[in-house]
């Protein structure tokens, strides 16, 4: 189960597990998002290949018109994940305390 | 020893999770391992479902515990041969606009497990993947191993 919801000040919660089956549904809703992001990774417990695709695209359309997204509340796991990858080049990243 | 036959669906994917936690609990194996196992159970399965779209025949999963930590096969009958130790490395230090998402998740299962292995029985037309991940254990980069199968591709 995912759950996804704009805040206030442009952060954006994401809560549960971004597999394959969920990013179709992801990916929709980042296509919506302009400027500068902050997505709240706290309650994110997963994240899979199809997640980090979703994350790439997203970051590559704001990029392009002047925006970013960044990542925070970063856990262990997930930092593994997008260190393994070569995200941790590529987003802002803040760690979970 | 657990095993289950799953639909070749990514909805099947809640299914292998509720599989991997309910086994995980009742063997007593480290959950500190489930999310490495979920991701290259999610990786692994997802190709299948992907790649090999000839057979309607469901995917097996077997999951065995084992000294700190956990041995699981995959099992993909009525397939060609698609040996996921021979996907090519992904090169992760290009920067974003040459960066693409394609062959991650085998370059992300291969950094976080300690084995992986590759079999395909021509016979019987069966892939059969084995993985091991435990407390101790490292990257499987140079650990993979092919037992006689080729690639589709090759």
């Amino acid at each position: 189960m995912l759950t996804i919801e704009s805040g206030t000040n442009g952060v954006v919660t994401i809560t549960g597990r971004l597999d394959a089956s969920e990013a179709p549904r992801a990916q929709s809703f980042f296509d919506q998002v302009q400027g500068t992001v902050t997505l709240d990774c706290s309650h994110l417990e997963y994240i899979s290949s199809a997640g980090l695709g979703v994350l790439l695209k997203t970051q590559k359309r704001l990029l392009g018109s002047g925006g970013k997204l960044r990542l925070t509340g970063v856990n262990s796991h997930l930092s593994d994940i997008l260190g393994y990858s070569g995200f941790d080049q590529i987003f802002e990243i803040e760690r979970a305390r | 020893m657990t095993s289950a036959a799953f639909r070749r669906s990514f909805d099947s994917l809640a299914e292998i999770f509720a599989f991997t936690g309910d086994t995980f609990a009742r063997e007593g194996i480290d959950q500190r391992l489930l999310p490495a196992v979920d991701l290259a159970l999610e990786e692994l399965f997802t190709n299948m479902v992907k790649y090999s779209t000839t057979t309607m025949a469901p995917v097996h999963v077997e999951i065995v515990a084992i000294a700190e930590g956990v041995e699981v096969t995959l099992i993909d009958r009525d397939v060609e041969p698609f040996d996921v130790t021979k996907a090519p490395d992904v090169d992760v230090s290009l920067p974003i606009d040459q960066r693409d998402p394609g062959g991650l998740g085998l370059h992300l299962i291969r950094q976080m497990l300690d084995s992986i292995e590759y079999e395909y029985t021509r016979e019987s037309r069966r892939s059969r993947i084995t993985f091991r991940k435990t407390r101790s254990g490292a990257a499987a980069s140079g650990r993979v191993t092919n037992k006689g199968g080729t690639n589709a591709n090759d």
